[in-house]
């Protein structure tokens, strides 16, 4: 008994970390294969580079404001996270309270959960184009936050609403106006809705490649996903600057995920629950 | 008058919220409703045609296959990415030697862009340089090896694999709610002699609903949007055996300039939406 | 008061005088030619020169988008958005005359005086002219001709390019044998290497008439088509879902031995490479149905501007237009870009012993041609355009035959 669970457990470890290998495997060919030349990749695919060759990073980084895509990418998200979180903040702090209409608000802002939204490529498109906001980060920025509203009014509503309201209830008492309570007391202990809310924006920011692509136009409004479609037929088919510049692209966001790792994961764990 | 004034001010708190919402949600659905009924270019004048250009997707098998593919979308999400994350956490939950480790790699894949992603296993299903292919051919199954993407039976699997497979969010999202099982549960079990397999069964699963019922609507949204894996792995094809309705939606409107169908198309991506998420919002309610 | 008033009045003319002197007029030019081919060198050139030569009055901005399907799909996106690049090119389809009748595209006819009016051969203008208004100036329309890697040819027996069909299957056949794909070919985006196979062929069943009549849903289509779906036995694993850059690069790799492409090929060659590359006269079916050397050609893609409200500006964008259709920038285009140009041109011997074997191999093709035949994919409408990418590959995989491609296509072209 005793030993066919221990290797139940052992099996379980193999398993674990093949799929950590089947799922980074990709990553790392990736990787190699950037510092070889076009040629090679054809006449032997899986191969180790000879020597650490940084030409492809070079003549991709020539090419490419690659840096400039970087920031357009960070600055739509950016922008995206503050003004989602800041609205859902505001309310989720507003439907914990009771107010004439309060079913009806709360009706309108889940609607949004239910569309795929997707669906209004034409009405995003018209709509940013009227504010003079086509080919500009702030039109990117704006549909963003549109588009992420729901779920992050989602998240962090379902995580106040997990509060004890005598908390709430005690600083009124104290004399603290509605906006004091919010910042001193409602805000610090909501952290990790907040995280969770603010993951879940940046990751969907972050991979959007729809709506970046057809409100773009210029290099000065290009995000890291329009740039890196268009690499295909940029480089005229020549992979191994394709594969230097996906590296360039991801390489950013791997590092500050290293950087920032626990307090993203013990965040969401925190905060994914009460959503 | 202080309660009155208290409840204008909880009103005003979600005054911003409200106004981005009818911003981007109610008001573009009025309009897509109205401007599914017209024809129009995008550049000319719009012509009324009823529900012409219902008419013209209900009848047309390019419509019907996308249709086909979003479904098979959702479908794998609910029996493969799901299950597979369920999986994945539930090992994890038994923390096993570099289960943190383990945690945080397995998140990894998801905060590397989308469009990267495709594009990197675009490179891998590569018929001749392709990583897929190489392994194949290393391994003696050169027999096997196959231009994945090119072909109309794995075209559309191969779009999904990726999705599949990273499951890292997915995983969190079980593992948050493992966490919070009261351990007294899993003792009173073990009293009663109940092994791994037993516990995860009848005292995990059942208090994992919420957890999956959150997980089946985050992977459902994805799946009626997901557009960058068709797109840049396949662009739609072959003979649109890839092309999803978000894909749909894009062609009409950038390719073949008809508004019209590309926002009926959407109305009826908008459908199945709703279906979804009041489903879940059903189940939800149910537990409570 | 009075003084002060004048004062100040005369401080702004000098100072809106100033500021008019210190920023020139811009002008945004959006093109597909990309600084990584041989056109898009000749392009930055000129417009560097343009700038040179207007210092500080007018400048030339361009951007590029080398995609050309998408660079075309997000010209109309900017017509629509109101941002109508001040000038861009196109491909124009008389099926198509959306971006004409959008009222946002400048009329060029009252700026036509006779000098700039004698650059152009008559027929183009005239195509080009919709009652009486010019939105659009002839820039190009080029012959998609044969290139075949003659060292590759030879390896399978072949010292001349084939001239029939027939031959050029077996020429096809002998090059697989040597593990050779024979000819580049790519189903994405705009399938359009596939689409000038198709439409050669159909020219050589159809005879000039009947290929440049827009007809579509006809018995020598439907043959065209089985010719399509035989060549796609012949060429590479990636060509189903693959693009023009992946297609292109196979010949520029040796993976390919044939490739049916435009003049503007020729400048991205490899240097390593031209010697090899030869030019021939398409294959028929030597049945006198077509003339010995007729030549599929792409659309008429010419240069459009945005309408403008300053006449100033409107007087900068035809300085501009004027510029790049002048005899040097033609010439510049047409020797060092490898574009040629619609705009008159007149080649010394110097020029033509300037040129590498394969531009002279091109230009004697090019010259002798008896008839031209405008690529099939060009009258179509905008939704069977959009369609025929899925439509040629399901024709290629086997899920429907000849005829049905045929009737699919000309359903949609119908919509």
């Amino acid at each position: 008994m005793k030993n066919r669970l221990t290797f139940a457990r052992g099996m379980m470890n193999v398993f674990l970390w093949l799929v950590l290998i089947v799922m980074l495997l990709p990553f790392l060919w990736l990787i190699l294969s950037s510092f070889r030349p076009n040629m090679d990749l054809f006449s032997e695919p899986f191969g180790i580079p000879d020597t650490l060759n940084f030409n492809n990073y070079v003549a991709v980084l020539e090419s490419h404001p690659m840096f400039l895509y970087l920031f357009n990418t960070f600055f739509v998200t950016i922008i995206a996270i503050v003004v989602d979180v800041a609205f859902a903040v505001g309310a989720s702090y507003g439907l914990m309270r009771h107010f004439r209409g309060k079913g009806m608000v709360a009706f309108v802002l889940s609607i949004g959960l239910f569309i795929p939204t997707n669906a209004f490529l034409v009405p995003y498109y018209i709509m940013i184009n009227k504010m003079g906001l086509y080919d500009q980060l702030m039109g990117i920025a704006l549909v963003y936050a549109g588009v992420n509203l729901p779920i992050t009014v989602m998240v962090v509503r379902g995580y106040m609403a997990t509060l004890p309201t005598e908390v709430v209830e005690s600083a009124q008492i104290d004399g603290a106006n509605s906006l004091q309570t919010l910042v001193r007391i409602v805000l610090p202990i909501s952290v990790p809705g907040l995280v969770t809310a603010c993951v879940f924006v940046f990751i969907h920011c972050w991979n959007e490649l729809l709506f970046a692509n057809i409100l773009n136009q210029s290099d000065s409004s290009r995000t890291l996903q329009v740039a890196i479609r268009s690499f295909l037929t940029t480089f005229e088919a020549n992979y191994a600057y394709a594969f230097a510049a996906m590296v360039l692209a991801i390489l950013p966001t791997i590092v500050v995920y290293a950087l920032l790792t626990n307090q993203i994961i013990s965040g969401m764990t925190a905060g994914a629950v009460k959503g | 008058m202080q309660k009155r004034k208290q409840q204008d001010h909880a009103f005003l708190y979600t005054l911003p919220a409200l106004v981005l919402t009818i911003a981007f949600f109610l008001i573009p659905l009025v309009y897509l409703i109205t401007v599914s009924l017209f024809k129009w270019n995008g550049l000319g004048p719009m012509e009324f045609v009823g529900f012409g250009n219902y008419d013209y997707i209900f009848n047309h098998r390019n419509f019907h296959k996308a249709f086909r593919v979003t479904m098979t979308w959702l479908t794998s999400a609910m029996v493969l990415h799901i299950p597979f994350g369920l999986v994945l956490s539930l090992m994890l939950s038994r923390q096993p030697r570099g289960w943190k480790f383990l945690r945080v790699m397995y998140f990894i894949p998801n905060v590397i862009s989308t469009t990267a992603v495709a594009f990197m296993w675009y490179f891998i299903y590569h018929a001749d340089m392709g990583l897929l292919n190489a392994l194949l051919r290393a391994v003696g199954l050169e027999q096997w090896t196959n231009t994945w993407l090119g072909n109309t039976r794995t075209a559309l699997f191969c779009n999904q694999v990726p999705f599949i497979l990273y499951v890292g969010l997915t995983c969190i999202i079980f593992l948050t709610q493992i966490s919070t099982i009261s351990p007294d549960l899993y003792e009173a079990a073990e009293m009663d002699g109940a092994d791994g397999l037993r516990k995860d069964w009848f005292i995990t699963l059942p208090l994992l609903k919420p957890a999956i019922l959150t997980n089946v609507m985050l992977n459902g949204a994805f799946c009626l949007r997901a557009f960058e894996y068709p797109f840049l792995m396949t662009s739609g094809g072959p003979s649109n055996s890839t092309t999803n309705l978000a894909l749909y939606i894009y062609r009409e409107m950038m390719s073949a300039n008809r508004y019209g169908v590309s926002m009926a198309a959407g109305l009826v991506t908008i459908v199945l939406g709703v279906i979804l998420m009041s489903s879940v919002t059903l189940l939800q309610k149910e537990r409570s | 008061m009075k003084k002060l008033v004048a004062l100040l009045l005369a401080l702004c003319l000098v100072l809106g005088c100033a500021s008019a002197l210190a920023a020139p007029i811009e002008i945004n030019i959006y093109h597909h030619m990309s600084s990584d081919t041989a056109r898009g060198v000749v392009t930055e050139k000129i417009l560097e020169k343009f700038n040179q030569e207007y210092e500080g009055v007018y400048k030339a901005v361009s951007s590029v988008n080398p995609d050309f399907p998408t660079y075309q799909e997000k010209v109309k996106a900017m017509i629509s958005a109101n941002e109508t690049p001040d000038i861009f090119c196109y491909n124009f389809n008389p099926n198509d005359l959306s971006r004409q009748n959008s009222g946002k595209l400048m009329d060029l006819a009252p700026y036509m005086d006779e000098e700039w009016k004698a650059r152009f051969k008559q027929s183009d203008l005239d195509l080009l002219t919709l009652d009486g208004k010019l939105y659009s100036l002839p820039r190009a329309q080029q012959s998609a001709v044969f290139y075949y890697n003659a060292e590759l040819l030879a390896a399978a027996g072949y010292d001349q390019f084939p001239t029939t069909w027939d031959d050029f299957f077996a020429c096809c056949e002998a090059l697989k044998a040597n593990g050779v794909s024979a000819i580049s070919l790519y189903t994405a985006d705009d399938a359009w290497y596939a689409t000038c196979f198709l439409t050669y062929v159909f020219s050589s069943v159809a005879g000039n008439e009947l290929a440049n009549s827009g007809v579509i849903d006809c018995e020598e289509m439907v043959k065209a088509a089985e010719y399509l779906q035989k060549a796609f036995a012949y060429t590479t694993s990636d060509a189903v879902g693959g693009n023009y850059s992946v297609a292109s690069n196979n010949f520029f790799t040796g993976k390919t031995a044939i490739v049916i492409d435009g003049p503007w090929f020729m400048g991205s060659i490899p240097a390593e490479m031209i010697d090899k590359v030869k030019v021939a006269v398409a294959p028929s079916f030597a049945d006198g149905k077509i003339a010995a050397n007729y030549q599929v050609t792409d659309a008429q893609s010419p240069w459009a501007a945005a309408a403008q409200e300053d006449p100033a500006k409107a007087e900068a964008v035809v300085a501009l237009l004027k510029y790049l259709t002048n005899e040097e920038s033609t010439k510049s285009y047409t020797l060092d870009g490898s574009e040629y140009q619609s705009a008159r041109l007149t080649l010394t011997d110097e020029d033509m012993a300037s040129m590498n074997s394969v531009q002279r191999e091109y230009f004697n093709v090019y010259s002798g041609g008896e008839a031209n035949i405008v690529n099939i994919q060009r009258n179509l409408s905008t939704a069977a355009n959009a369609a025929l990418p899925s439509l040629v590959e399901a024709l290629v995989l086997g899920e429907c035959t000849a005829a049905d491609f045929v009737a699919d296509l000309a359903a949609e072209n119908a919509y």
